[in-house]
Formats: structure tokens, sequence, C-alpha cells
């Protein structure tokens, strides 16, 4: 095949990290079964329009919750939606697709079964039929990928051997041959360094060091955004719920320290959370680092690999160990994939724990590693705990311990209402775990506990992102829909509109809230009930409305969607005169339940069939006139 | 009565007349020039216009504000209708572009007309105020037509799936044995699922066993990994025999 490359490419688009860890798998066992150039890549990185000049493609594609690809793929994908790419512009390349999805759903890993269509409807050959990982499976996405995973190597293998000269050692991996870390740390003296890290004296040094540290760190992948935008302080820390089923929902205002915060409603704000310092010195302390050294970490080849452009002159500006750890590495709270407890049973000199680790590495092992692991929340200071013969050195470390991830949160304020101040509505995350572990959401809960009374000053370090929506317009009827905290976002829209009121004339709102009862967490109650009366924007004088559905307070359980239907007759007046219709929310139903009932608004009030009704509010959706955004 | 609203300095008394056709049949008539320069501001009140008639030769001058003030100043339901030269070097569909700018803000029935020397918009002010009553449309039997962004260069995503792949998705087959472990529980279970699924068979611990363990199997101070199904201190960090069990963060005395 003239012109076009040789290798073995794996492209991933990955929302959580699980796409990136499947295919960062693949990569090592073509390199292990002695695949000549492998290359691993996310999506975001790479040019669609080389496509056609590569031989062998493998695609690992997750599919988030409401059927979308992740934000990774958005813009490689409409490249390959194009109508004049033709039937023969992947001619002579042979791919293969793993898609990572939830069977929960009902659009089931549409991203992997549209992307696997499409390339064979743009010329391209598929190598083995796609595979769909499931997290419904007894032991997740694993039990569809590690089948399929031999079949691509063998099928491979069969048609042409020279891919992979050492087949035997993927067919019956010897277990005793490891590969070399990626990354090699750099030890400098402290004479060598200035002097940033001790003297945090100013804002400007706390954001600079923050940027260094995760800049980096090479699992973030140069995905990082540079430095925070705003370091900002905590003002009010107040629970919005009452009551003891547990539920823990606070709202949050934080303001910034000398500068001005600005921002649009329907923005979102990203937070990187402090770790717990006590876990922090004792992941230090167990594996033997010295928590004042300076660091720099380099490719171990010492030569930049292509995707892996994330160091940026790092040896000029060596960081503190222990600012890295807590800046960059997530020790107390996300759990270690598969290939920690690999590298782990290398470096186990206690034969049970070596015997444990390879077993819960290997095929058989696998769904007990998932209960062990997954399933119970396992944090990589627990699991180095579980098996303390294990001395990781600290290349190892750096490569495979998950991240410290930033998390977004909706806005709920509007800068019109409160200038200069961010406001939050968040849940605190409680799980138990089947061990009746109580699992705390990281980030959440750090924000739970800072004190705006305390005098020593925790600061968030925070990002402001535009939002996907643009701020409705004043003239725009709105159709609000957002039970629990899905209420953040719309509270910052009513906030904005009641403000835009008192100087323009404004469209009218009609919002649906949902809550268990109205003592426990009928959240920003009186706010909501403010705006509903005397011609404020929700009331029904001004054309708009505001409707509760309490699920608890009676025998049979009431939800926003039975709400809607009740107003049918106003949702559709609204609809009718141009509303654009918002919804959010954290649960994975509400969205299919809420759309079913506003297709039956439709269909009854306009007198079309539910087939017209709900072709009419897909084309909606695309016009960007209704629009879902929920979290887990 | 009406409005006539142009960017341009002066306007031929013809071009009024010849509005006629396009619905100018009202007596009185106002005529506001050089809007470019009025600051995005008309000196009339709300709703005080039946038919708003706009004139541009540029397109930009139509900015967003400009659509707000037209529509501060129509009646609810009434007309507002923009007629726009074509210029030779124009960019393609300006219609598209003042379509949008009047969905944005509120107003409803737009449709367009391309000509060959200039393009037509019309639009209608939508009338939800206090008091006015929505059309039921009960036996009209048609939707409000939706306009879309123009993405008609891509593939319509969705014919992507088959008949098969729109079907609910079935749970995976669970082997014989994974007796009792189907379905998970979803995120958010509502159900009760996810309680019951949390309800493990645990033997309590007893004081004694707190303050000085002992393992028959030997794996019990291991930690989670090593212990057997039904240990007694499953759940608890790895401890030495003999030394009291600490129990880590996790644990309230009160579950003991």
């Amino acid at each position: 095949m003239e012109g076009k490359k040789k290798r073995l490419l794996v492209l991933y688009a990955s929302q959580t990290g699980n796409a990136m860890d499947v295919a960062e798998r693949v990569g090592r066992e073509a390199e292990r079964g002695g695949c000549p150039s492998v290359e691993v890549q996310s999506m975001d990185h790479f040019d669609p329009n080389t496509l056609p000049s590569e031989s062998t493609v493998i695609f690992v594609v997750s599919t988030t919750g409401q059927g979308d690809p992740p934000d990774t793929m958005k813009v490689f994908w409409r490249f390959l939606l194009k109508r004049n790419l033709g039937s023969s512009w992947l001619e002579g390349l042979h791919y293969a697709v793993f898609g990572l999805g939830d069977s929960g759903y009902q659009k089931y890993n549409f991203a992997a079964k549209k992307l696997d269509k499409r390339l064979q409807d743009l010329g391209a050959k598929p190598i083995i039929e796609k595979g769909l990982g499931d997290d419904q499976h007894p032991s997740g996405y694993e039990g569809a990928l590690d089948p399929w995973l031999m079949s691509l190597w063998k099928t491979l293998n069969h048609v042409n051997s020279t891919i992979l000269p050492e087949m035997s050692e993927i067919l019956h991996p010897s277990m005793n041959k490891l590969e070399h870390p990626k990354f090699k740390i750099m030890y400098h003296a402290s004479s060598e360094v200035v002097q940033h890290d001790s003297h945090i004296s100013d804002l400007k040094d706390m954001k600079n060091m923050i940027e260094r540290a995760r800049s980096m760190s090479p699992s973030l992948h140069g995905h990082d955004h540079g430095e925070p935008h705003y370091l900002l302080k905590m003002v009010t820390n107040k629970q919005l719920s009452k009551g003891d089923d547990g539920r823990d929902v606070r709202q949050f205002v934080l303001e910034p320290l000398a500068s001005v915060v600005e921002y649009q409603v329907g923005d979102v704000l990203e937070v990187l959370p402090g770790q717990n310092p006590a876990f922090v010195d004792a992941f230090i302390k167990r594996c033997k680092l010295d928590p004042d050294s300076y660091i720099t970490i380099e490719p171990w080849s010492g030569e930049r690999d292509a995707m892996d452009s994330y160091v940026n002159g790092s040896s000029d500006h060596p960081i503190q160990l222990r600012t890295f750890v807590s800046r960059a590495m997530d020790v107390a709270s996300a759990s270690p994939r598969r290939y920690f407890f690999e590298v782990m049973s290398y470096y186990a000199s206690a034969e049970h724990e070596k015997e444990k680790l390879q077993f819960f590495a290997s095929p058989e092992g696998r769904d007990d590693l998932y209960q062990y692991n997954q399933k119970e929340h396992r944090t990589v200071l627990e699991v180095l705990e579980d098996f303390p013969s294990v001395e990781l050195p600290f290349e190892w470390l750096v490569q495979l311990v998950p991240p410290l991830k930033k998390r977004l949160f909706s806005i709920s304020s509007s800068p019109l209402a409160h200038p200069n101040q961010v406001h939050l509505t968040v849940s605190v995350v409680s799980t138990m775990t089947p061990l009746k572990r109580r699992r705390y959401g990281l980030c959440s809960s750090w924000l739970a506990s800072l004190d705006p009374n305390k005098n020593e000053e925790v600061l968030v370090p925070s990002w402001i992102h535009r939002g996907t929506l643009p701020p409705p317009p004043p003239m725009l009827p709105l159709i609000l829909i957002g039970p629990g905290t899905g209420c953040a976002p719309f509270r910052a829209y009513i906030e904005e509109r009641a403000m835009q009121n008192l100087v323009e004339s404004t469209a009218p709102i009609l919002f649906f809230f949902g809550c268990r009862n109205r003592d426990s967490d009928f959240l920003y109650q009186d706010f909501w009930l403010a705006h509903s009366s005397d011609d404020g924007i929700l009331s029904e004088e001004k054309g708009g409305g505001f409707y509760v559905a309490f699920s608890r307070e009676q025998e049979r359980k009431v939800y926003v969607q039975h709400k809607i239907r009740e107003q049918s007759a106003r949702v559709w007046g609204l609809l009718n005169a141009g509303a654009a219709i918002y919804l959010a929310g954290s649960s994975t139903k509400m969205p299919a339940d809420v759309t079913e009932a506003l297709e039956e608004v439709v269909a009854k009030e306009s007198g079309v069939s539910r087939e017209a009704a709900a072709r009419w509010l897909k084309t909606l959706e695309k016009a960007g006139r209704f629009n879902i955004e929920t979290w887990s | 009565m009406a409005l006539v609203l142009t960017d341009e300095v002066s306007l031929p008394l013809r071009v009024i007349r010849d509005l006629k056709s396009e619905g100018l049949n009202e007596e009185e008539a106002v005529v506001v020039t050089q809007c470019g320069s009025l600051g995005g501001k008309l000196s009339f009140g709300d709703a005080f216009f039946g038919t708003v008639f706009v004139l541009l030769s540029k397109i930009d001058n139509l900015t967003d504000q400009w659509v707000s003030e037209i529509s501060r100043v129509l009646k609810p339901g009434a007309q507002v209708l923009l007629q726009t030269l074509l210029l030779p070097d124009n960019q393609a569909k300006p219609s598209s572009q003042i379509e949008r700018k009047l969905l944005i803000s509120g107003f409803v029935d737009v449709q367009s007309t391309d000509g060959s020397q200039s393009v037509l918009v019309k639009g209608k002010k939508a009338s939800w105020s206090t008091g006015s009553s929505f059309p039921l449309k009960k036996t009209a039997k048609v939707l409000p037509k939706i306009q879309l962004s123009d993405e008609s260069d891509l593939i319509d995503e969705d014919s992507l799936l088959s008949e098969e792949d729109l079907k609910k998705p079935e749970l995976p087959l669970v082997g014989d044995c994974e007796v009792g472990s189907t379905r998970k529980a979803c995120k958010n279970c509502t159900c009760g699922r996810a309680e019951a699924e949390q309800k493990v068979e645990k033997l309590q611990l007893t004081a004694e066993q707190i303050s000085n363990p002992q393992s028959a199997c030997g794996n019990c101070g291991l930690g989670d990994a090593f212990r057997c199904g039904g240990c007694p201190y499953k759940g608890l960090p790895p401890f030495k025999l003999g030394e009291k069990v600490s129990f880590g963060g996790d644990f309230l005395a009160a579950d003991i």
C-alpha cells in the first residue's frame, strides 16, 4: 500500500479515563506482541484529514449517558459526518472499534455504533466486528474487552503475520517481563531551584505553582488549562437540605480575593479540589519518598513523543515533590486500574502478595478485582496499605496513580444579582460500598469542609468556562425543568431575568422543580416563591408559572413529568410562542421520562400523532431549542 | 399605525407606495431614516405600531439591540417585514442570518423569500401577554415550523443506526456461578435495588474480636484482598494479630 503509514494507531475518545485506559492496554499488548510501530493518541490531538493515510487503526470510544460521544471526539466526529467525503475516502484503511457504554441506557454505545457504520460507509474495512463494553456486566467493560482483544490479535496475525511477530507473548504472557516506565524522574538540588514554593507570598505565586505542578503530570496529557483563573474564598457554606435521610445539599458562595470575577449565566465553574494533608503525607511515607526534594519529569527515551507534548521546558522549573503529589496525584479517592495491579506484582517481595496481584491482573481474576477494587472504591493509598511488601519506584507511581481531576459545577447565580460572587448548589456525594464502607466525593466533601469563619484561608483554585448554551436573550420564553440540584443553573437564569425585567420587557418563564418533600429538600423555596407571586417573572399573571413535584408527600410518586402533563396547555402555549426548553439534573431516567411527557403534551394539544410530536421535538433539539444537561 | 425604518439617509416616496403590495395598508405611516445613528433606540412607546417595515442597505446594521427595539414598539401578534438589497459581494444567504436574529429574540412564524435582487423576511411578535388566549389548533394538525441553522453539509448521524440499535438494549446474560447478581442498580436508584444490593451477610464483631483479633486461617489481618468471603473483618484495614483493630475513618462506633 503506497503512501500509507505502516504503524498500528490506537485512537481513543475518553470522558472519564476508561477509554484511555483501554487504548493504552491495546497499545501495550501490541507492543508485547512485537508490533514494530504502535502509537496511542487521543482523538482531539489527531487531524482527521490524515486518516486516509493510515493503514490500521483501532478506535476506542465511550458513550455518555445521553448517547453522546465524549467532548474530545466532537470535532473529529463532525469532520467524519461531512457529506462530501465520499464512499472511497477511507479505502485501504483496516480498522476495529471498541465501545464503552452502559446497557441501562436506551442509547447504548451509540457513539461506537455510529462510528463503526460511518467508517464502513466511507470505504474502510473492519478487521473484526465492533466490541461493546458494558458497565452492566458483572466485571464491567473488561468482560467484553478480553475476548474481543484476543480475537483482534488472532485475526490480525492471521491476515498478516508481520504485524505481531511475537504473538505468543500475547497468547501466553510470561508475566516476568515488564516494560520500562514511560517517564523518568530527575532530581534537582535545592540550590538549583528558584525558591518559588517555600515563599507563596502572593496569589500569583500560588497560581503559578499549581500550573507548573499540573503541567508536569503526564497523566493529565496536556488537557489541563494552565493557571487557575481565580483563587476563590468561601464566604458562605449553607446547608439547603434538612432532615435525616442523609442528603446534604449545600449552597456555596465564593468570592475572589483582590480581583473581580467575570462570568455570565450558564457558565460553569471548574474546581481543583484540595486533598487531606494527612493522606498526602501517608502516601509519601508509604512510598518512601522525600517530600522536600525537587523534581522534573522527562520522557523515558529523552526524545519528545509526538503526542505526549505535555512538558514545555519543565526542566527549567523543578517542583517540590510534595507539591506535585498534592496537586496532581489522586492518592485517596480515585481507584487505580488493572495495570496498576499488574505492575505492583513485579515489585511485590512477599510471595502471597505477588500471587494475589498476578491473579487480579489476569483474565481469571478480573471479576474478583472488580469486587475488591471498583465496587469498593479502593483508593491508591488503601491498595498500597493492603500490599505492604510492594515498593513501587516513583516513575511508576507518576505514570499509574490516577491524576487529580478538576470538577465542574453549574454556576447558580447571576452576576447582575450578585456582582463579584459565584454561587454553587452542590450535593455532597456519598455512597455505601458493598462492605459497608462510606465513601464521599472528593471535591464536594472538600468544599463542604471549608469553614468561612475560620481564619486560615483555604482557597479554591477555579476556572470559569463558557457553558454549552448561550445565555437566553430576555425576550425568549423559557420552559425550565430542573429537579433536585438540576435547579442550579436555573436559579441563575431566573435571577438574571428578574434583574433584566427591571429595565426592559422580558418573556415569561415556566419552571418545573421536583424534590422529595417540602420540609427536607425544597431547595431555594423562598426564592422561587418570591418570584412566582406579586407579578414576578415566574407568576401566572405574567404568563409564566412555578410548579413543584413532591415525590414522597403522598402514596404514589409524583415527579416533574407529571406536573408537565398537568400544565400541558401552558407548556404548549409557550412552545407555540417560540419558547426554548432547558432540562438539567442528575438522574439517569429523568430526561427520557420528561421527553416522553413533552411528546404527549405536543401530541395532545396540537392533535398530531405521537410519532410526529417526537420528530418535532427532535428537530427542536437540533435547532438548539431543546437542551438537556445532565451529570452523574 | 405603521413604522418604516431604514438605515438609508433618504427614501423616495415611491418606495413607501411600493410597500402597499407588501401589506402596508394603513392610513398613517411614520418614516425613520438613518437609524444607524440613533443608538439603537426609538422614541415611541411599547406596542405602538401595527406593522413595522425595515429597509436595510447593510445587514450588519440590524443589531440584536435593534431587533429588541423593533419588538418593543410592535403590538403583540403584529408583523415585521425586513427587506434588504443583495449586493454583488454579499455572503451567501443573508436571509438565514436575519431569520436567526428574529428567532433568537422571540419572533415567531419567521419566513423568508430570496429574490434575485433582494431578500424579504417576515416575522410576527409573539402574543402571550396577559389576557390573550392561546390558539387551540386542535383540528389544525400542524406543528409550528422550526428553522434549523445551516448544517446541510453534514449527514444525519441518526441514519447510521439500525433498527436493532434503536431497540431497548438487552441486559447481559449472567452465568450460573453468579447466582443472585444480575443487573446492577442504577446510579440514582429509586426502586430500592441499590439498598438491597448493599445488604451483606456479615458476622458482627465482638469486643474480644476487636481488642484481640485472632485468625484461624491466617488471612484476617491481611486486608480485604486476602480475606475469605465470610470473614467478620471484611471492610476493615489490615491489622496485626493480637493488636487492637482500628477502624479507619469510615466506621462509626455505632455500627458495631
